[in-house]
């Protein structure tokens, strides 16, 4: 799908950049990449342009621009609903976060069960149960 | 020592720079564009250093104005030190620019600017920055003056041995093998060539072809080709990866955030300021305000200002003296009355004129400031984009366009808002057309003698005519003489931020000075021209039918007469050419009542004659203006052709139409 196909609040993982010349080489260098997250925050009262959060950075894109970006949805850990069962997708953040992450079994590829959605949230994946704070699974991106 | 600063828009970079130059800049524009360029002087330990700031950008490519100026600045004049300006909130995306500023020059002394505010998101180890990256690296607080001696220090003393961005070995391997054929021909900085040739940069092609390094070109060719078919990516995106990828290390490296999730104050406000339905209404209520603070707040300092210059007018008859006619009295006491008046009913005058001015420009400015520090104008942008992109412009063009209604001459100042040339361009040639509160005050005055029983549907007439002219010629222009290559408009939404009273008054003085002195000796120029039409042959009476401005006006009478101008008429628009409301002045001084003005027009032709003031040739100042801002005579040609032509038109078929229909006869 395209990056101006997600709703407000939807978060999606960005596959390709197309486009060429200036407009491409801009949104590259504002950090849009494939395998960055974008999440959608809000559309402009005359439904253009839109505000994606972006590396922590709120930027505007027109829908002209966004639809240059080819994405899938994704969704945060922190919003799956308990009793389902999700892949994790991405984890984002630096090495040791990773790494505390990968000793409780959540990394790219492997399968989380939620057991209960709040506070704080605990999940079943295949080295056991354990709990998550709602930060950092606002950081593990599943689908 | 020459010292650059780099960094992204939004950094606090002009802050830094104010800070370190203080007093001692000067504003120009970049050989040949509109594009400022700020140079500024500083003496620290015996040592004179000057000072550049380079144009705020995300990065370092050939495809912006903005770009290609700051990168060509680092490889021409090979700076001795860049400070790379980084916002430490947003210290991600801010390391992009620099990997690419790495490529340039070694010496680089980073400044982790708001420090503060960016203690408050992560954990920042700055030791542990200088030692991966081999550079100084030093937080600051720009709007408090910390860490700005530090920078100085650095840069003079600093230990520069940068450890460089490493590339994936089997691109390293291919930088490399271009390298060696580049090293052939000499070139300054050949690893940033070898690179930029491999990333298809279009500017370092055409310079590496210029010097005949066609083998260069060809290897370059070749290895691109083969770097994509291995990372399966177009040569950009996969450059720009390798970069971030960097930047993103570093960044986890070095920061520990503190606080994940969760709502931010700037995600709190932006709900309500950019709400769907409340967001455009709160939008022109702040206008609303900010328009009446400054034309509120200016105008008792404009009144003393033209109280002193031009004196008053008691009311039981009898004149107060002011500057003008006292300076006169006194000169006229030792040289010939023709040259005092002309010193002092033309230049000061336009002097006088000059110095109304100020109060609005430096509140208007003042304003500008508050709503870009703050982070609002982003918002603005935000909201009113796509209303104003049906005539050329991004959203913030909205802001010149709102100001306009106030006076012309802040509102086509306030277009360096833009970013875009083209845009500015166009939203400067579309200002003069938006009536000014000085055309507004005549239409007031005239609709009140004509028009007594329709004034409110006359006056919104007029302001719809022109809104809806606007709307027209910006959609022209802007499909054909202001036509442009699309320019990205990936913009930043900020962070709120209170703006500082020091950042304020910086702004509000570097704007309003450049106004004075350069619109200003215009001004004063122009109006010594006016006296010399209005005065003359001398011994007839100021600006009368036997002046040459009276001869010109029955010269042209039959002219007019086409459009319902009578030459009184004319004669006042050639002085509201000085400035609008000065046609209210000329008409009571050329009829004296108000029967006198109901017998010398009829309804018809007083419309006419403010649909003509409506649009034909904007004032001395605007035009002034208009020049400042681009530098460009043909350009304050244009303007007032644009402005006659329409006036014509549009009076024309007023009149013509009217007087068919047999309205107001």
């Amino acid at each position: 799908m395209k990056l101006s196909d997600l709703k407000v609040g939807e978060s999606a993982l960005v596959t390709k950049v197309e486009g060429k010349g200036a407009i491409h080489r801009r949104l590259l260098s504002m950090g849009i990449l494939p395998g960055t997250v974008i999440r959608m925050v809000r559309i402009s009262p005359l439904g253009d342009p839109i505000a994606y959060e972006i590396r922590g950075v709120f930027i505007s894109l027109r829908r002209d621009e966004a639809k240059y970006i080819e994405v899938e949805k994704i969704v945060p850990l922190n919003l799956v609903p308990p009793g389902e069962r999700v892949r994790v997708i991405l984890v984002d953040g630096g090495p040791g976060f990773m790494r505390n992450l990968s000793e409780m079994g959540i990394t790219p590829g492997k399968m989380v069960e939620i057991l209960r959605g709040c506070c704080p949230m605990s999940v079943r994946t295949e080295l056991g149960v354990f709990q998550v704070g709602m930060g950092i699974a606002s950081r593990v991106f599943v689908r | 020592m020459l010292i650059a600063l780099a960094g992204n828009p939004n950094t606090g970079k002009s802050t830094i720079f104010n800070a370190l130059t203080g007093a001692h800049q000067h504003i120009g524009n970049w050989p040949g564009v509109t594009v400022e360029k700020k140079e500024g002087h500083v003496e620290f330990e015996g040592e004179s250093i000057k000072i550049v700031d380079l144009p705020g950008t995300y990065s370092l490519t050939s495809y912006s104005l903005e770009e290609l100026i700051a990168r060509n600045f680092i490889i021409e004049e090979m700076p001795d030190v860049v400070i790379d300006v980084v916002d430490a909130t947003n210290l991600e995306r801010n390391l992009y620019l620099f990997t690419e500023l790495l490529e340039l020059t070694g010496k680089i002394v980073i400044a982790l600017n708001m420090f503060d505010e960016a203690r408050r998101k992560y954990k920042i180890n700055v030791k542990r920055m200088r030692e991966i990256l081999g550079l100084p690296v030093i937080p600051t607080v720009a709007i408090k003056g910390h860490g700005i001696k530090e920078l100085l220090q650095e840069s003079l003393h600093g230990n520069f041995a940068p450890k460089g961005m490493e590339y994936p070995d089997d691109v390293e391997r291919r930088i490399q093998k271009l390298l060696k054929v580049l090293e052939k021909y000499k070139v300054k900085n050949p690893r940033w060539h070898a690179i930029k040739l491999i990333e298809n940069d279009g500017e370092v092609i055409k310079k590496i072809q210029s010097i005949g390094a066609r083998d260069a070109i060809h290897l370059a060719e070749h290895l691109r080709h083969e770097i994509e078919d291995i990372y399966g990516d177009d040569i950009e995106t996969l450059f720009a990866s390798f970069r971030y990828s960097f930047a993103h290390g570093l960044f986890h490296e070095v920061a520990e955030p503190i606080n994940v999730g969760g709502v931010t104050l700037t995600d709190m406000i932006d709900h309500v300021v950019a709400h769907k339905i409340f967001g455009i209404p709160i939008f022109l209520v702040i206008m609303y305000l900010a328009f009446n603070f400054v034309f509120e707040v200016a105008a008792p300092f404009q009144d003393a200002i033209d109280l002193i210059f031009n004196g008053k007018d008691i009311a039981g008859g009898g004149h107060i003296n002011g500057l003008i006619d006292i300076s006169y009295n006194w000169m006229a006491s030792f040289m010939p009355n023709w040259l005092a008046s002309f010193i002092n009913h033309g230049m000061l005058r336009g002097l006088g004129a000059v110095l109304t001015f100020t109060p609005i420009i430096m509140l208007l400015f003042l304003i500008l400031s508050v709503l870009e520090d703050s982070g609002y104008l982003a918002r603005v942008a935000f909201l009113m984009d796509r209303l104003m992109r049906k005539i050329g412009l991004e959203g913030r063009g909205i802001i010149s366009i709102m100001l306009g209604f106030g006076c012309n001459v802040p509102a086509i100042m306030s277009t360096r808002a833009l970013r875009n040339e083209r845009e500015r361009k166009l939203s400067i040639a579309l200002n003069p057309l938006i009536p000014c509160g000085a055309r507004i005050q005549v239409f007031a005055f005239i609709t009140s003698i004509f028009f007594v029983s329709h004034k409110a549907v006359v006056l919104w007439s007029l302001l719809l005519l022109s809104m809806v002219v606007v709307a027209l010629v910006g959609f022209v222009y802007s499909r054909t003489i202001f036509k442009g290559r699309a320019e990205p408009f990936v913009m930043e939404l900020p962070p709120y931020r209170l703006p500082t009273i020091k950042g304020l008054g910086v702004h509000m003085w570097e704007k309003s000075e450049g106004f004075l002195r350069k619109a200003g000796t215009i001004i004063i120029g122009a109006a010594g021209i006016i006296w010399l039409f209005a005065a003359l042959p001398w011994g007839v009476e100021y600006g009368s039918q036997a002046s040459y401005i009276g001869q010109i006006a029955n010269f042209l009478a039959p002219l007019g007469h086409a459009f319902g101008l009578t030459p009184e008429a004319l004669i006042s628009l050639f002085f509201g050419f000085f400035a609008k409301e000065v046609v209210i002045d000329t008409f009571t001084v050329l009829f004296g009542t108000k029967s006198a003005m109901l017998a010398s027009m009829t309804a018809l032709q007083a419309y006419s004659f403010l649909v003509f003031l409506l649009f034909y040739t904007p004032c001395v100042a605007t035009l002034a203006t208009v020049y400042q801002e681009t530098r460009s005579w043909k350009f304050v040609l244009f303007v007032v052709l644009e402005g006659f032509l329409l006036a014509i038109f549009f009076s024309f078929l007023v009149y013509q139409v009217g007087t068919l229909l047999g309205v107001g006869g």
